[in-house]
């Protein structure tokens, strides 16, 4: 019996021994350099930092080497909140826009950026996302993404159709196509409840309830969702479910980009991060932006702040993580990225250009918009039930059961009534 | 004969590796999460509030709205396997052991297991474009409507996982000796009779334990439905099961902070639910199902 489990047991230790060996291998940099820790849930762009940002900044900062560290974007709160209460949180945190970020701010996870050089490079609107409650900034914004219709501009030729500058025009070119018979108007499916929300509501409402105006309204308490502003944006909203595709209940997100690249539909309602998806089947894209109810009325643009970079107050690396988030202010860094990245947009003040066309349209939607950021995810979703959550819900019941945007905002602002207390 | 002492230590030895690997990486944790249920760790510190987080889940009304909600359609994702899956899968465990497939039984047993090893993500991917209205071959939207789209999604869960109870009947089918079925047929026993009176209360407690089973998976259940509709599953939550629900709780969704309490919480009642009815079942049932010597 010994003799035959000896060779086994001798196995086990090498191997656990090799473990061990590795481990230590591992675990002890050299002296002379300097490594920061990046947390992140973009999963999606590793090879894009990997490659291109990181050994960029290494270049120009020796003695600092950056790992990348992503967690997938559903796990992400919850990892880094661990890692940071267990003492092992990255040197350098991804920021979550509003709430989740205020509540980090709260637990004291990350340090004040305001002697920061690089956060005077960005507009206050950019900062807002990602201040404490007293204004302090905590994160340098990295990049926002913008919400608009794309359309196949093959089909517009075809139609005789232009681009709508309002509201009426946008129904009446909905109604030529559908008319026509040949494509399906819009592609959008509500099997995805973010999606109507996001991409939809978020997008073509804010000319009903004045951008901000309607949005900051909501946080002081100074408006209801039941006033007209916000039952008009319904409304609007309301009015596109006739120009949807056969079983549009069940249709995805994925199912709407396939059937807009197929180029079997006109216009897809989506975000700028769709751009490469959008044209990857060789489509003559454009994009336009929601139109306002008339010709002259302000319109309004939605930029939704989507990454940023905080100090880990508890960090070890505290000083070469400060350069790190310094070079982010750069027009070097947000030359790089939005670049890499087509679809993301810099948030900074200095001007950045753009080589993918379909992105320099994207950001020319700005020119001229009041810029506004998604309705709900600003505080009203920090309690049960989060108005975000609910958004989507009603929004998926006035597609799919007929609820009227009446019915809509009165269930939204009782919810919401329920348990916030207006910031005031 | 070894003495009773050296037994025991010996026995101690062997369960050792096993019960250590056990107790760390399942009762610890399981016991350590029910602990947190009791204290609430918002700003920074955590304070003892002893019930304090289930009386919110009860009487909030959005979580409690949520919670009821949630259990009813557990409870149907629950029946539907209850009353499709076990069926059909002693069906085929049934032909399969006939003796009527001849040398075809190791190919059909084969088929009809394979898709419980495909990986959920692919189960439902699949479906979700056989069903779509624009690709697949049904044009109703059955998952985007509130009534059809639970009931889509379990039976996607049943056609994956059909090949379990298949195996685990047809094996225990396999084990009646021919001679008992040989001497009903004498008897003058036609087939029915033979299956219903002298095979079924034969494989009656491995039915019994396939069927508990398939309530600990069922109420353990988020894989499928959270691969087809994310954590906040519509239309209007008509498929939100206690496993996303737990999900949404402890991770949180798009703009919500996860509040760690409160999903420890529903974990417990989860493993509550799932404790008290499985105990119920060994202590009430499964004692009754009477196990023939044979």
């Amino acid at each position: 019996m010994r003799s035959k489990l000896a060779p086994l047991a001798t196995l086990a230790v090498a191997a656990l021994g090799l473990g061990l060996a590795g481990c230590a291998a591992g675990g002890s940099g050299d002296g002379d350099t300097t490594k920061i820790v990046l947390g992140t849930w973009r999963t999606e762009d590793a090879a894009m930092w990997e490659n291109d940002i990181i050994p960029a900044f290494e270049q120009s900062h020796p003695g600092i080497t950056v790992e990348y560290a992503p967690v997938d974007t559903n796990d992400y709160n919850a990892a880094i909140q661990s890692q940071i209460e267990g003492g092992t949180g990255p040197d350098v945190i991804m920021c979550r826009p509003f709430d989740v970020n205020r509540s980090w701010i709260e637990q004291g996870y990350f340090d004040s950026l305001a002697e920061l050089d690089a956060i005077s490079t960005f507009p206050e609107s950019a900062l807002t996302a990602w201040e404490g409650d007293d204004g302090t900034p905590y994160c340098v914004p990295v990049a926002s993404v913008l919400a608009g219709f794309y359309y196949n501009t093959a089909i517009f030729d075809e139609l005789g159709l232009e681009v709508p500058t309002t509201q009426a025009e946008f129904i009446d070119v909905l109604d030529a196509i559908k008319e026509d018979g040949t494509y399906t108007p819009l592609a959008l499916g509500s099997a995805d409840g973010w999606q109507l929300a996001y991409n939809m509501l978020y997008q073509v409402g804010p000319n009903a309830w004045h951008g901000e105006d309607g949005r900051l309204g909501l946080i002081d308490g100074t408006k209801k969702l039941t006033d007209p502003d916000f039952v008009e944006g319904f409304r609007v909203f309301d009015s596109f479910k006739d120009y949807l595709p056969k079983g549009y209940e069940s249709i995805s997100y994925e199912d709407m980009t396939q059937l807009f690249t197929l180029g079997q539909a006109a216009i897809l309602p989506d975000g700028s991060w769709q751009i490469s998806q959008v044209t990857s089947t060789g489509l003559d894209v454009g994009v336009f932006g929601a139109p306002p109810a008339a010709a002259g009325d302000q319109r309004y643009q939605q930029e939704m702040a989507d990454m940023a970079f905080g100090l880990n107050a508890a960090g070890k690396q505290k000083e070469a993580a400060t350069e790190f988030l310094e070079w982010l202010g750069t027009p070097e860094f947000q030359q790089l990225y939005v670049n890499k990245l087509p679809g993301f947009f810099s948030m900074g003040s200095e001007p950045v250009s753009y080589d993918d066309p379909l992105a320099q349209e994207f950001a020319d939607l700005k020119e001229g918009a009041e810029l506004t950021s998604r309705l709900a995810l600003d505080r009203l979703s920090a309690g049960q039930p989060p108005l975000d959550d609910e958004i989507w819900r009603v929004a998926q019941l006035m597609y799919n059961s007929g609820l009227s945007p009446e019915e809509a905002t009165a269930e939204l602002q009782k919810g919401l009534d329920s348990w916030y207390t207006p910031a005031g | 004969m070894i003495r009773t002492g050296t037994r025991y230590r010996m026995l101690a030895l062997f369960v050792a590796p096993a019960l250590v690997v056990y107790v760390a990486f399942a009762v610890y944790p399981l016991l350590s999460s029910v602990g947190m249920s009791f204290f609430d760790s918002g700003g920074g510190e955590s304070t003892f509030v002893g019930f304090g987080n289930y009386v919110e889940l009860f009487t909030n009304p959005t979580t409690s709205e949520r919670f009821w909600n949630a259990l009813v359609n557990n409870v149907e994702f629950f029946l539907i396997h209850l009353l499709v899956e076990l069926p059909i899968g002693l069906l085929i465990a049934a032909l399969l052991t006939s003796g009527r497939l001849r040398r075809s039984v190791g190919v059909y047993r084969t088929l009809l297991f394979i898709p419980a090893t495909l990986s959920v993500v692919i189960v439902g991917f699949l479906w979700r474009l056989i069903i779509n209205p624009l690709w697949g071959i049904v044009e109703f939207p059955l998952l985007g409507n509130e009534a059809t789209a639970l009931p889509t999604i379990s039976l996607m869960s049943v056609w994956q996982y059909l090949g379990i109870p298949m195996v685990f009947l047809y094996t225990a089918l396999l084990a009646i000796p021919d001679d008992v079925v040989e001497a009903s047929r004498i008897d003058g026993a036609g087939a029915w009779t033979i299956f219903w009176r002298i095979k079924f209360p034969l494989i009656a407690p491995q039915f019994g334990l396939i069927t508990i089973l398939t309530y600990i998976w069922t109420f353990n259940g988020f894989d499928i439905v959270y691969a087809l509709n994310g954590s906040a599953p519509g239309p209007n939550y008509s498929t939100d099961i206690l496993g996303t629900f737990f999900y949404r709780s402890f991770f949180g969704s798009s703009g919500q902070v996860a509040d760690l309490d409160l999903g420890a919480t529903v974990a417990s009642v989860i493993f509550a639910i799932i404790l008290v009815t499985t105990a119920a079942y060994f202590w009430v049932l499964q004692r009754r199902l009477k196990t023939y010597e044979l």
